[in-house]
């Protein structure tokens, strides 16, 4: 086992390394684009702690996901120029005015009924905070009342998908207040001191693969502590675990949460690269989609799930944009997850660790496995007594 | 005489109009391995669900030592000191052998608790002892879903052991068993004698010969017979009980 998982660091130290340098082949345009991938990679990661590691088919990540973006974006609304010429000395959102009954004031406080919740937004920190709080908390109370009332299985994935549709729905519904189908736009750049992060730059790309290489190890980490492997045999059979006297409701909760924030975490960079935060982040689809990566990239290694959602990306990107298959890309990208699953029913993780076994085992054939012949001897001695 | 482990006390349940379990009075002195038998039906494993916190009693008491467990929650009973290996062996069965035992020897239950890695000198040396006596030593490092259904229920009572309960209730530990399976499992239910008060269900009367001491027999939910296996099966209400199907040796 020690040695299986000394294997297993070497690959993420493969993929840190891979992911640090790449910027060095890049253009500014794939840049961009790759940091995209990398957010979508920190997705991959949650949907394999959550599915693979808890058992927990959550069919809305997209909901935390959803959350953390509008956090961060509201701030970055405000902090836009766009915000900041509309008549007023204090910022306040364009679409906001736009919408505005006549004879409104034109304050952050009381343009419409609801838009004083935007004034602590004014500190683009609030919004970062505000960023992994909310989905926190979200997760917190659903799971408390989800898993502390037993409820499993397929009757999770229902709960949730229902719930990023009707948040979805909420959203979009509040148009006064969050721009509705628009989603927000028009967002300033992320601003640590002095420096802006421009987000077709080097230094968005690096803080965007240093924060998906912390989460990636931070994940592993976790799931190889004691709390990992309780998390593990919930997943496998939650009665024996309850009677071994663990508390499984508590476990399913923590993780739960955990992957709640790094979606929430991921949501916030995707702001930042893309510049825009939009309700289609909690359409049903895009949630389905993150399962999708994480089933080809193997639910059951991080690593794998992350590999695998930045790895469809890329082929969609590429064979999107390829001549000859822009009629056809969608049924190319659909054989591909068809072949994974009929063939690799792990995904590629799963496949990367089977071919790791084999190799060992045939290293091993070499040496004489002396464990086999005292067991041996112990049965010839058990058969004559 | 020892002090009492188990006290049950007109403990009942019905389910609808049937009374599964019907004043059901009964103590198990501490370290004493008690069978439980009776037909099917009997209310051998309701009684044991009543135990464990699985089925809510309708009237009745249970202690454990001297604390009342009745009606609480699973987790909490087995915390208390009660483990229970259930009829179709439960394991964690994507885990390896070894990865079970480590889930078992986690004493806190706290998920903050368990953030650490690794487990003390003395919890592993502990995995290794239980590994030697269920026998599984060269099978450690093989996932659970791979083995045998007798090795698959020797790994339970492993994690029974590793759980380290002051009552360990054993719900057919030897169902599907070979004749050689069985009597590795008396072994075994042998070595955990004496550091455990055991009550065990049990239909195969030569496995009972092996292991038993007292014997309470159920019939229809009520208490029926109790005493040694001599007495038991010369007893007149147990031998009228089971006429019409097989006698019970």
């Amino acid at each position: 086992m020690a040695s299986r998982q000394r294997y297993d660091f070497l690959l993420y130290g493969i993929f840190v390394a891979a992911i640090l340098v790449a910027p060095l082949m890049l253009d500014e345009f794939w840049l961009n684009r790759i940091a995209k991938y990398l957010v979508f990679g920190m997705l991959g990661v949650a949907v394999a702690l959550s599915w693979g590691y808890a058992g927990i088919l959550n069919l809305g990540q997209g909901l935390f996901f959803g959350a953390g973006a509008y956090m961060l974006a509201m701030s970055l609304k405000l902090a836009s120029p766009t915000s900041l010429q509309q008549g007023s000395d204090k910022p306040v959102p364009d679409f906001m005015l736009w919408n505005a009954e006549p004879g409104a004031l034109t304050q952050l406080c009381c343009i419409n009924k609801g838009s004083f919740i935007w004034l602590p937004f004014q500190s683009q920190w609030f919004g970062v905070a505000m960023g992994i709080v909310l989905p926190v908390a979200i997760a917190t109370i659903t799971g408390m009342i989800v898993f502390r009332n037993r409820i499993s299985g397929v009757f999770v994935s229902i709960i949730t998908l229902a719930l990023v549709l009707l948040i979805r729905l909420l959203v979009i519904d509040a148009q006064p207040l969050t721009n509705g189908f628009n989603g927000l736009t028009d967002l300033a750049w992320l601003t640590i001191g002095a420096f802006q992060f421009d987000p077709y730059s080097r230094a968005t790309y690096y803080l965007v693969a240093i924060a998906l290489s912390l989460v990636l190890v931070g994940a592993r980490l976790l799931v190889s502590t004691r709390a990992g492997l309780i998390l593990q045999a919930t997943r496998d059979d939650e009665t024996r675990a309850r009677y071994l006297g663990l508390d499984v409701p508590s476990y399913q909760i923590f993780f739960f949460v955990v992957s709640a924030a790094i979606c929430g975490f991921a949501g916030m960079l995707y702001v930042m690269v893309s510049e825009f935060a939009s309700p289609t982040f909690m359409d049903l689809s895009f949630s389905i989609t993150m399962v999708v990566w994480a089933a080809v990239g193997g639910r059951s290694s991080i690593l794998g799930a992350c590999v695998g959602a930045i790895l469809i990306n890329m082929i969609e990107a590429k064979v999107s944009e390829t001549k000859a298959l822009v009629e056809v890309w969608k049924a190319v990208v659909g054989l591909i997850f068809v072949l994974v699953v009929l063939y690799l029913p792990r995904g590629l993780g799963g496949f990367a660790h089977d071919l790791l076994d084999r190799w060992r085992a045939r290293n091993a054939e070499v040496v004489p496995d002396e464990g086999l012949v005292v067991a041996e001897s112990r049965d010839a001695v058990a058969e004559r007594g | 005489m020892a002090a009492t482990a188990l006290t049950i006390n007109g403990l009942e349940v019905s389910f609808g109009s049937v009374k599964a379990v019907n004043n059901v009075t009964m103590t198990i002195a501490e370290g004493e391995l008690r069978v439980l038998l009776g037909a099917n039906g009997a209310g051998k494993t309701t009684l044991m669900d009543l135990i464990s916190g699985r089925t809510h009693s309708t009237s009745g008491h249970i202690h454990l030592h001297d604390t009342e467990i009745t009606n609480w929650q699973e987790h909490r009973i087995a915390r208390a000191g009660i483990g229970r290996k259930f009829q179709i062996p439960s394991v964690f069965r994507e885990l390896t052998v070894r990865q079970n035992f480590e889930v078992a020897s986690c004493r806190n239950p706290s998920v903050f608790a368990n953030l650490g890695f690794g487990f003390s000198r003395h919890a592993l040396a502990r995995i290794e002892e239980v590994l030697a006596i269920v026998d599984l030593r060269d099978k450690a490092d093989v996932t659970a879903a791979y083995l045998s259904h007798g090795q698959t229920q020797w790994l339970e009572l492993g994690l029974l052991m590793l759980q380290d309960p002051k009552v360990i209730l054993l719900d057919e530990p030897t169902a599907g068993m070979t004749a050689a399976e069985t009597r590795k499992t008396a072994t075994i239910i042998n070595s955990m004698r004496g550091r455990h008060t055991l009550l065990v269900v049990e239909h195969d009367m030569a496995f009972v010969r092996e292991i038993a001491e007292r014997i309470t027999v159920l019939h229809l939910g009520e208490v029926l017979a109790e005493g040694d296996i001599a007495s038991i099966e010369t007893d007149q209400a147990v031998r009228r009980a089971y006429l019409g199907s097989r006698s019970i040796s």
